[in-house]
């Protein structure tokens, strides 16, 4: 697929300097600072209600700030008609026009532009064949599937060669299968095009699969901006850590520190493990643990950290499973790689995982799902 | 057919196809088609009726001879030749009475006759006052679809829906309220005393006669039909999608082309529905022209077809002038639905 | 909040207020004049709060006469068009597409037709059958079009039935009969209440289609209108702030039902 621009579009950098939007006393974006390089493919990854919307709003001009400034391309948007910004919007629902057939979706833009029928038919038909749709140019919305309407409103953002793409949650509505497809092929535009994507979900898959950075949102503060990798094996907040991948999260008291690791008591025992946020002797702190770091140990093994347990259950998720067991009345979770040949672990084990796999983090808000 | 009974059993089936029929076939159907066959034939003097009183005239005549033969008879003198000859004469005259009755009742008893005369009855003045029905009715329609359109979209796509529902509501009261009452409330405020000219008068105007002029027909009937455009547009534009909106205007759109290519788009039934209300209330209307007319103005056509049926009593033309206007309106309803592209479904909704 | 319409916002804000003021201000008129002690009606001719307009509607039989006409004739329309309307809604439900079209184009009709019109094709037909016109043609001529709302109704809501409901019941045991009135009757009686309400206001409020077909007689809403054409007397202004009481009475209580519908539907 091939999407061939006309002009010297190319992607542009967003800025957000203290941008803030409250309606009334309902602060729904607190004076944020952000970065978004051209040409980069930037998630905004956050629950619903966390704000992400009205930040892509932000951008594509529909609100404006009621505080600081949004400048894409060095050039200040502020009081600047969403009409007349170098953004497109990619809509949740895609909000084709049902009433036009699809070239004339795609075109409209162009339309608005004042390009003559032919010209913009001729730029149409271009669009829809880098989209593998040449041959329904001619139907209406209604008659196509729902990742054929995908494709479409991409080509229509497209047709009027904006800077920078704004996408929200476009692949919501799409199956699994097709979502992964979609999730490809939006990263394939990106790079082939040059233009800044800024994609707001609240899937982390897609979040991880797709950007070169992502910015976690939490009640209209950006939490962590970083690399995929940054945002899954480095949380710095309690919120991040759960609200991106599975966590074992268990409370605990540092009592020693030293530069990057600390030990914590906790009701399962003493831990080590590492302190990013520099915490020291007798902070309130939670201990986090990916499931896939947690390790079954055999009886001579040795190991940082152990934690006694009884497996309780074992749910098959097929290339692993989860063993679920618990200690002390706490459910822990760890994922084993499923080869097919091992007989599943039961009965009392002992768990256990390096100073380098848990991390302590201040307490605060978690993720509830 | 089967399946009504299959899905109701025979009883209820039957009574339900008794019920439709009687409302489809005895209330709808039978009045509509009598008034067309109504509207196509008169009573007329039967043929022939010129010679029978060419016939009738000579009979008159032959009963004036026998007038003079009876002078001659009784001046007879022989009283028994007298008595016959008189008792001929009255056999004549009643045989003659008799015939020119039976030719009279003849001559006299019209005969009906199919004819699109009615039609042609309307004559200049009548096809004025029919012509101008039109054009002022489509001009309500005009008026209001101009006057509703702003509304209709601020209030289904600015405002809060709890807002929104609120204004509604409120319009609903002037839209429940009495037709008859709408406009009696402009027949008091166009008064030649009333509100209007004594505003007029303070500002240094000399009354204008309203209500004898014509124009408070049209002002009122703009007041009282209007809000028919308001609800059936406000129902199309509450669900158009604000995304649509936003979308065009993100690809560029201006206020003027969002609206031309996206909202009016998507509001066509509501606008074929408002338009067809208001043209086919205005040009059926009697209540507007006969209260804020008091009959000094100019007629409105439906008073036209009053006049016929209660007034002069021709049932014949006045059945010609309701279809003429029936076939205006359902002219126009096609042509509506022709334009904007919409079915029947679409418009009862 | 959105700043690219708070623009024009005021505008049509203020566009709002002055349609609201064009429809509510010829009303306030009307009211203003059924209270002034002045006749003919008027408001610039200001003599003083009374209530004797409401007194002398009070003492007037013609009136008394044309009320009980219009709520015999309400009633007779009533029992004639709701079940006709229900008729034709499931005659149409079970119909093919095609004849179902047919049918729907007349059955809607007389919703598209002028009301003199169905007012004077009425009086025609049963003139034919010497039957002069008076209350029984202005009762069909009301139901001709009242059966069409009230069809437009019941059809909306059998579109919702959940057709499943009434299988269960035939698969448990029930005949055909007893599955429509055990399943299907209870499922329309939101919707029979209501058309019995609009049935009842349509033809209360019905003229032009009456008074071409009630002949001789008169009802409640003839009768104002004839009163009106001279406007003689404030008493015509008294009765209209009587009519506007109720409606708004009316429009409340449907108000405070619908919320009541609505937030029962959100519990579910």
């Amino acid at each position: 697929m091939e999407i061939q621009m006309t002009g010297q579009t190319t992607g542009k950098a967003i800025e957000l300097e203290q941008a803030a939007v409250h309606f009334g006393s309902f602060q729904a974006v607190h004076p944020t600072n952000l970065r978004i390089e051209p040409g980069e493919f930037f998630s905004i990854l956050g629950p619903s209600g966390c704000g992400k919307t009205t930040l892509l709003r932000l951008l594509s001009g529909f609100l404006d700030p009621t505080g600081g400034d949004v400048r894409i391309g060095g050039k200040s948007m502020v009081g600047i008609d969403p009409s007349v910004r170098p953004t497109a919007l990619i809509f949740q629902n895609l909000a084709l026009f049902p009433l036009m057939t699809i070239w004339e979706n795609v075109a409209f833009g162009l339309e608005m532009r004042g390009w003559t029928k032919a010209k913009r038919r001729a730029r149409a038909e271009e669009l829809l064949a880098t989209v593998a749709l040449s041959d329904h140019a001619g139907k209406m919305p209604a008659q196509l599937s729902g990742g054929q309407k995908q494709r479409v409103a991409i080509a229509r953002a497209l047709a009027v060669e904006p800077s920078v793409l704004l996408l929200d949650e476009p692949l919501s509505a799409l199956d699994l299968k097709l979502r992964q497809h979609m999730r490809a092929e939006l990263k394939q535009i990106q790079a082939r095009t040059g233009i800044t994507f800024v994609y707001i979900t609240h899937d982390q898959g897609e979040a991880l699969t797709m950007s070169n950075r992502v910015a976690v949102m939490n009640r209209g503060r950006i939490m962590q901006t970083g690399t995929p990798d940054d945002v899954y094996d480095r949380p710095d907040s309690a919120f991040v850590a759960t609200f991106v991948g599975e966590m074992n999260a268990v409370d605990g008291k540092v009592v020693t520190a030293l530069d990057r690791v600390a030990l914590v008591e906790t009701p399962l025992g003493r831990f080590r493990a590492a302190n990013p946020k520099g915490l020291g002797p007798g902070d309130e702190a939670i201990l986090f643990v990916r499931p896939e770091k947690m390790r079954l140990l055999n009886a001579k093994e040795d190991e940082d950290n152990s934690i006694a347990a009884r497996v309780t259950r074992r749910d098959m998720e097929g290339a692993w499973s989860t063993v679920v067991a618990h200690a002390e009345g706490r459910e822990l979770r760890l994922h084993l790689p499923h080869s097919g040949r091992d007989t599943p672990p039961s009965g009392e084990v002992t768990l256990g995982f390096s100073a380098d796999a848990g991390v302590i983090l201040p307490k605060g808000e978690m993720s509830d799902d | 057919m089967t399946r009504l009974f299959r899905a109701f059993g025979a009883p209820l089936a039957s009574v339900i196809l008794l019920l439709s029929g009687v409302w489809i076939l005895g209330l709808i159907a039978a009045p509509q088609l009598i008034m067309i066959e109504q509207s196509l034939w008169r009573m007329e003097r039967p043929e022939g009726s010129a010679e029978i009183s060419v016939q009738i005239d000579g009979l008159y005549n032959r009963l004036d001879v026998i007038g003079l033969d009876r002078s001659v008879a009784e001046s007879e003198t022989d009283s028994a030749k007298r008595e016959t000859e008189l008792a001929a004469l009255a056999a004549e005259e009643a045989a003659i009475k008799a015939e020119i009755a039976v030719l009279e009742e003849k001559e006299s008893t019209p005969v009906k006759v199919y004819t699109l005369d009615n039609f042609g009855q309307m004559g200049s003045a009548h096809l004025a006052i029919f012509a101008k029905t039109i054009v002022a009715s489509l001009a309500v329609s005009a008026i209001a679809l101009v006057v509703c359109y702003p509304i209709a979209y601020a209030v289904a796509k600015l405002e809060t829906p709890r807002t929104a529902a609120a204004i509604m509501l409120a319009l609903v009261i002037p839209y429940a309220i009495n037709e008859l009452l709408r406009i009696f409330a402009w027949q008091m405020i166009l008064n030649n005393n009333g509100p209007a000219n004594a505003l007029l008068g303070l500002l240094g105007f000399d009354p204008v006669p309203f209500l004898d002029s014509g124009a408070g027909v049209f002002v009122a009937m703009v007041y009282a039909y209007i809000l028919f455009m308001v609800f059936p547009l406000y129902n199309v534009l509450e669900t158009l999608d604000s995304n649509q909106v936003e979308a065009a205007r993100d690809l560029g759109a201006s206020t003027w082309q969002i609206h031309r290519r996206v909202v009016i788009p998507h509001a066509r039934p509501g606008i074929a529905v408002g338009c067809i209300m208001t043209f086919m209330l205005s040009a059926g209307s009697y209540a507007v022209p006969y209260i804020m007319t008091r009959g000094t103005a100019a007629p409105w056509f439906t008073q036209l077809i009053y006049n016929r049926f209660f007034e002069a009593t021709n049932w014949n033309v006045g059945a010609a002038y309701a279809l003429s206007l029936l076939a205006v309106c359902t002219v126009f309803i096609f042509l509506m639905m022709r334009l904007l592209k919409v079915s029947l479904k679409d418009i009862a909704k | 909040m959105t700043r690219a319409v708070s623009g024009s916002t005021f505008v049509l804000r203020l566009y709002m207020a002055l349609f609201f003021a064009y429809m509510f201000l010829p009303l306030g008129v009307m009211v203003a004049a059924g209270v002034n002690d002045y006749s003919p009606p008027s408001i610039t001719v200001w003599q003083g709060f009374t209530l004797r307009w409401f007194a002398e509607f009070w003492g007037d039989a013609r009136m008394w006469l044309g009320l009980a006409n219009s709520l015999l004739i309400a009633a007779a329309v009533m029992a004639l068009a709701l079940p006709m309307g229900l008729s034709g809604a499931l005659l149409l439900s079970q119909l093919g597409r095609r004849s179902a079209g047919l049918l729907y184009t007349v059955m809607v009709s007389p919703l598209l037709t002028p009301g003199i019109i169905i007012g004077i094709s009425t009086v025609i037909f049963w003139r034919n059958l010497d039957v002069t016109a008076g209350l029984f043609t202005a009762i069909l001529a009301q139901s001709a079009f009242i059966a069409s709302y009230a069809m437009l109704m019941f059809m909306a809501r059998l579109q919702r039935q959940d057709l499943t409901l009434e299988e269960a019941a035939l698969d448990l045991g029930a005949s055909r009969a007893r599955a429509f009135r055990r399943i299907t009757l209870p499922f329309l009686k939101p919707t029979i209440m209501t058309a019995a309400v609009i049935a009842f206001l349509q033809s209360f409020e019905n003229y032009n289609t009456t008074i071409f077909s009630i002949g001789g007689n008169h009802t409640l809403v003839t009768e104002i209108g004839a009163r009106m054409r001279f406007g003689i007397s404030p008493m015509i202004n008294a009765l209209g702030i009587l009519f506007i009481v109720v409606t708004v009475i009316c429009a409340v209580a449907w108000a405070a039902l619908r919320r009541r519908e609505y937030q029962l539907e959100s519990v579910k």
